[in-house]
């Protein structure tokens, strides 16, 4: 979790030459749409200056600025699978090259329109902030008790007879769901929810 | 026009408005050694008088207010000796003041709580102190020590430090702040604990909005950096 990055809020990033179409966009998107923080890019390489593994991000941007090279941009694609690329376009583009974006945003459509397609991706994304994590299945209980025993991976696979590898997954969906990694905070979380009484701590 | 929640920094906004909006920046001068008053002066006319990069000054206040788009191309090898006096500035926030008044809070709170959860999350909060203090020294006695001696050509052996041990060892020390709010807004119930909930969650809301532009700054910024002076030092 970081401050300027609250968990609701979707990330914006335009990436446009032009300061009318950038500023009108922006505005439109602030003003109309739910939870979006906006930022501006100059390129594609500002892309990496970005914190990737935070939250939904979308990336707008003018298809003249991904160097008119279409396997370029399928690798840059690539390099950014949790990314939604949407097209700024001012005319008629190739229909082969518009099919490498999730979306498409001309720049005759109407402020609802916008607004609607925009807010259309972001509802069918699973969006992890927006599903209800609370509960742990029996399964990952059973590892949850062990591992706050201070059981090794192997030691919980061994008593629990199955693989690491489904012990680690286990643990890692116990993190994503409860928002807690160390052993010693999930030891606070299993005995504040229960799960371990204070006799077994 | 960048838009966030905050002012995006440029080099003739007021400092004392930016200061406003985001106090942590008044934070962010003093690790630089630089005076706390403002006046009226633009982060220019500050930085002119102060005798320090304006580009330096205002990159860093947009990392506090939250723009993550840094140009690293602004910072130069002749600005590696403010940056270390800003982390090392920081370090001693960090042990001296920031780390035991959230310590003192907790304290607070488990005395009036008296339940295993507070106490817990004391002993959570102690261990992961001293994790946080390690790891500090080993920046003050090994990493900064290192990049003085580079400065200097005083340096003797190839010993290098590893920017991806350095990175993981970041983002633990703040994922450890992050579980414990979490812990707090979700899971810990406090009854007697008048107000210090709320003054606790502040404190760690701080530490951590400042050890992420600090992870930053040296992650981004200062390695970079020091690898640059290495390779000059090679060919000399």
């Amino acid at each position: 979790m970081k401050i300027s990055s609250i968990k609701y809020k979707s990330n914006v990033y335009i990436i446009e030459p032009s300061d009318i179409i950038y500023e009108g966009l922006s505005n439109i998107l602030l003003k109309y749409s739910n939870h979006l923080n906006v930022f501006r890019l100059e390129n594609l390489e500002e892309l990496e200056l970005i914190n990737q593994n935070s939250e939904l991000s979308i990336i707008l941007i003018n298809p003249n600025c991904c160097y008119g090279n279409l396997k370029n941009f399928q690798n840059i694609k690539k390099n950014y699978p949790k990314f939604l690329w949407v097209a700024i376009i001012y005319f008629v583009f190739k229909e082969e090259s518009l099919q490498q974006f999730d979306l498409v945003i001309n720049i005759l459509d109407s402020t609802d329109q916008i607004v609607h397609k925009i807010n259309s991706l972001l509802t069918t994304t699973p969006n992890e902030s927006q599903t209800d994590f609370s509960q742990l299945t029996d399964r990952e209980i059973e590892v949850l008790k062990e591992m706050v025993k201070g059981l090794s991976n192997k030691e919980i696979s061994e008593k629990l007879n199955i693989s690491i590898h489904t012990v680690v997954s286990h643990s890692k969906n116990i993190s994503r769901k409860t928002g807690i990694k160390s052993r010693s905070a999930l030891a606070i979380y299993a005995l504040t929810n229960k799960i371990i009484s204070l006799e077994e701590f | 026009m960048y838009q966030t929640k905050r002012t995006f920094a440029r080099q003739d906004i007021k400092l004392y408005d930016l200061i406003i909006e985001n106090p942590n920046i008044l934070l962010m001068l003093e690790y630089f050694g630089l005076e706390t008053i403002v006046g009226d002066y633009t982060i220019e006319e500050f930085c002119k008088k102060n005798n320090v990069k304006t580009e330096l000054i205002t990159t860093i206040t947009n990392l506090y207010n939250g723009f993550h788009n840094i140009d690293i191309g602004i910072f130069e090898i002749g600005d590696i000796e403010l940056i270390v006096k800003f982390l090392k500035n920081s370090h001693t926030y960090y042990l001296r003041e920031k780390y035991p008044e959230i310590q003192e809070i907790i304290r607070k709170i488990e005395n009036k709580e008296k339940s295993k959860e507070i106490q817990l999350i004391s002993q959570f909060f102690n261990e992961y102190f001293n994790e946080v203090a390690e790891h500090l020294e080993y920046e003050d006695k090994i990493v900064f020590p290192y990049i003085t001696h580079l400065l200097k050509k005083t340096h003797q052996n190839t010993y290098s430090f590893s920017v991806q041990e350095y990175q993981d060892h970041h983002t633990d020390i703040e994922f450890k702040l992050t579980e414990l709010c979490n812990l707090l807004l979700k899971h810990i119930k406090t009854e007697n604990a008048d107000y210090l909930k709320p003054k606790l969650l502040n404190s760690i809301l701080e530490l951590e909005q400042d050890l992420y532009v600090h992870s930053m700054i040296e992650d981004k910024i200062l390695i970079p950096l020091v690898h640059k002076l290495e390779d000059e030092n090679k060919f000399d």
